[in-house]
């Protein structure tokens, strides 16, 4: 098991956070550098493949005409889909992290759902008879932590470039289009991990493995929360919870220039 | 409930189901309901029911999964197949799966878990009957199904769910309200003696005013649910201690 | 017995016990020097100590209880004991005379306790036949009685052998069981009244007679 290693590094990273310092050098509120490349897949609608330091995931797009659903006869939808790929980490083989993995796919789907990004109306086809489903499907490659921020910048940088396939008898035709797909907002998601009652942005997966709580909020450029999820055994503070949201705000704004 | 007119969420202080906006929906709690369990307990909370029972500490199996340190919570959430509008389909679906995981997250920070290494203790929820809210009300029958099971607990975990409909932030979200347009939904989960925050989501477009504006009916609200949490299990204690009256320590050899 | 007497507070897990310097018994904790109980129970004020009687919970052993155990499984070398509480305990095999499988029954008392409350055993004694009577941890002082008062009513008037473990399992054999049965359900839902010992024995007279008419 990796299990023993992961503890002498624990000790050291909250030795580390306690003396106001990270393991990477980085300041508590920092991001590692974000990386993005764009149309990683000639197949996908959209796609990009995002290093977050070295948390390295991808993002692929395929929009697909389905059946809306009975209450919403005019409104398309998303559906967010998250793989922990055991090439990405060594506990990912053993045993299926199954809630961890619904979970990221999950946030990832509110960030982007609840911010309005996408107008679902605009994704109908013919009332009540045919919509687009915008599938995001984002695979872990690498994971060095924070999937959950690398996951919404892989996922809006590919909705970004995402093309509407040409349909012809409802159906797709391959490789041709009719337009790209618009979007309102640019929602992003800021994670934060507590530990020895600090707060950093953006944990590394030895800052994961020692936190005690988790934190992700996701913000809009026109200064709008749209998510929250609180994880792990530990808590936060009102005002703790003030401040990564304070964070959240600044530092998206430095990543939405990168896309 | 899809509506293109507007509706006024909020009227005269009043809302559409004649609350005001800092107002909870009735609240009933029973600990103790069920004879097999270790803990249990039985909450309506308007129309939301819950049965949550509690078993353990026992060992955690198979034991790989065993925590040398500690031990688990494995809180299961489940929604029973009638308890919505259509049917659910049995399969736990994600949103089970992930409701889950969060919960039992929230429970761990006040249980002494540390006391029992290599145990499991398991939560098992089953929503009855939905409106709106089932996951802050299940969390809050199952940290008094947890104090019923004797689980050693730094304080209870009280929650509520907070929001926005039509404008207006409110506490306590029915369906109706959560449907609205612009609607926004925080269930939020406390320790009411130290107020930390042990399970926060939200899903909605919301503005940091309103997030602060929410926390403060979000504290308000945890405070009305611990009294129903601390009148159940007095109640309890009260009704057992009737039986025990007088004898407490006339067994000692 | 100083009992009603006493003030008494009903408290929740979380809830303050004491703000005053006091000794700190059980089921408290301490949290930026105040006291605060960890289980629902009750709190004595007056008490020199700080601490909570809980109203129910798993059995946690305690150095030299008696304890009744049912062998749940075996390794090659020792037996796997149930003792009705969050942890089995162990027994080696050298430890018993006779062979024992699943579901043999004995009694023992708890030598050692670790820190995360897993007993050792010794003066293992193994039973053969009887039955194993269930009882709520919290009422065994009561089946046992005031010097074991109560538990010499019990055996002189079933005819029982009988064995009370702290961890709330009863073992009995020979004489009258359901009799046993039906006076310790009694002891469990009337152990508010006083003079519970001459009731009980008063129960068991009577049902006597009836069951010789």
């Amino acid at each position: 098991m990796e299990e023993t290693i992961w503890d002498l590094r624990t000790d050291k990273t909250i030795a580390a956070i306690k003396e106001g310092k990270r393991l990477d050098g980085r300041k508590f509120d920092e991001y590692r550098e974000v990386k993005i490349v764009n149309d990683i897949s000639e197949n996908a609608d959209g796609s990009a493949r995002v290093l977050l330091g070295k948390t390295d995931v991808i993002a692929g797009i395929k929009m697909v005409p389905g059946d809306p659903y009975p209450d919403s006869p005019d409104e398309g939808t998303i559906s967010v889909g998250a793989e922990l790929l055991p090439l990405a980490s060594p506990s990912f083989e053993s045993g299926p992290p199954r809630e961890e993995a619904t979970e990221l796919a999950r946030v990832v789907d509110r960030g982007i759902r609840e911010s309005k990004a996408i107008d679902f109306k605009k994704l109908c086809i013919r009332e009540g008879e045919l919509v687009w489903i915008v599938f995001i499907d984002v695979y872990t490659m690498n994971h060095d932590g924070n999937l959950f921020d690398a996951c919404s910048i892989a996922a809006l940088s590919s909705l970004l470039k995402t093309k509407i396939p040409k349909l012809e008898a409802d159906r797709v035709v391959a490789h041709e289009y009719a337009g790209k797909l618009a979007l309102a907002r640019k929602p992003l998601l800021s994670t934060f991990a507590k530990m020895a009652n600090n707060v950093v942005l953006d944990p590394i997966l030895s800052e994961e493995k020692a936190m005690e709580a988790r934190f992700s909020c996701a913000t809009t450029e026109d200064d709008c929360l749209c998510a929250f999820q609180k994880g792990g055994g530990g808590s936060f503070t009102e005002s703790e919870i003030d401040n990564c949201i304070d964070v959240a705000f600044k530092k998206a704004k430095d990543i939405r220039k990168l896309l | 409930m899809k509506k293109k007119d507007k509706v006024d969420y909020v009227k005269n202080g009043k809302r559409l189901d004649g609350r005001k906006v800092d107002e909870l929906r009735p609240i009933k709690i029973e600990a103790g309901v069920l004879q097999r369990a270790d803990g249990s307990a039985y909450l309506e909370w308007g129309q939301n029911k819950v049965l949550v029972a509690v078993y353990g500490p026992r060992e955690a199996l198979p034991k790989h999964i065993q925590n040398p340190y500690r031990a688990l919570v494995n809180y299961n959430y489940r929604m029973a197949t009638f308890s919505v509008p259509d049917r659910k389909s049995p399969k736990p679906g994600r949103r089970e799966i992930e409701i889950s995981k969060v919960s039992g997250e929230a429970l761990e920070r006040a249980i002494f878990l540390e006391r029992f290494p290599n145990t499991t203790i398991d939560v098992f929820v089953e929503i009855l009957d939905s409106n709106a809210g089932t996951r802050v009300a299940a969390l809050s029958a199952a940290s008094v199904a947890l104090a019923d099971a004797g689980i050693p607990m730094r304080d209870l975990v009280s929650a509520v769910g907070v929001g926005k409909a039509g404008g207006e932030v409110i506490l306590d979200l029915n369906k109706a309200e959560e449907d609205a347009p612009d609607a926004v939904d925080m269930p939020i989960a406390m320790l009411p003696r130290t107020k930390e925050i042990v399970l926060l989501q939200m899903d909605g477009l919301f503005t940091k005013k309103e997030w602060q504006k929410s926390m403060k009916l979000a504290e308000k609200g945890c405070e009305q649910v611990y009294e129903a949490q601390r009148e159940a299990l007095r109640k309890k204690f009260l009704e057992a201690e009737k039986e025990d009256k007088k004898s407490k320590k006339a067994g000692d050899q | 017995m100083e009992k009603e007497t006493r003030r008494k507070k009903i408290v929740v897990p979380g809830e303050l016990v004491t703000e005053e310097r006091k000794r700190i018994g059980s089921h408290v904790f301490v949290d930026e020097g105040k006291v605060y109980a960890d289980s629902l129970g009750i709190s004595y004020p007056d008490s020199s100590t700080a601490s909570v009687v809980p109203l129910h919970g798993k059995y946690i052993p305690g150095r030299n209880d008696l304890i009744v155990g049912i062998i749940s499984n075996e390794t090659f070398n020792s037996y796997i004991v149930d003792i009705n509480s969050i942890y089995h305990s162990f027994i080696s095999k050298d430890s018993v005379r006779h062979e024992l499988k699943r579901g043999s029954i004995i009694s023992a008392i708890i030598q050692n306790v670790d820190e995360i409350n897993e007993a050792d055993l010794e003066d293992i004694r193994v039973f053969f036949g009887g039955e194993v009577i269930e009882v709520s941890p919290v009422k065994v002082p009561r089946i046992i009685g005031k010097n074991g008062s109560m538990l010499n009513v019990l055996k002189d008037n079933t005819g029982c052998n009988l064995i009370v473990g702290r961890n709330g399992w009863v073992w009995a054999k020979d004489g009258n069981l359901g009799l046993l049965v039906k006076a310790i359900r009694l002891i469990e839902r009337e152990s508010h009244l006083s003079d519970l010992t001459n009731k009980v024995e008063a129960f068991l007279k009577d049902e006597k007679g009836e069951t010789k008419k």
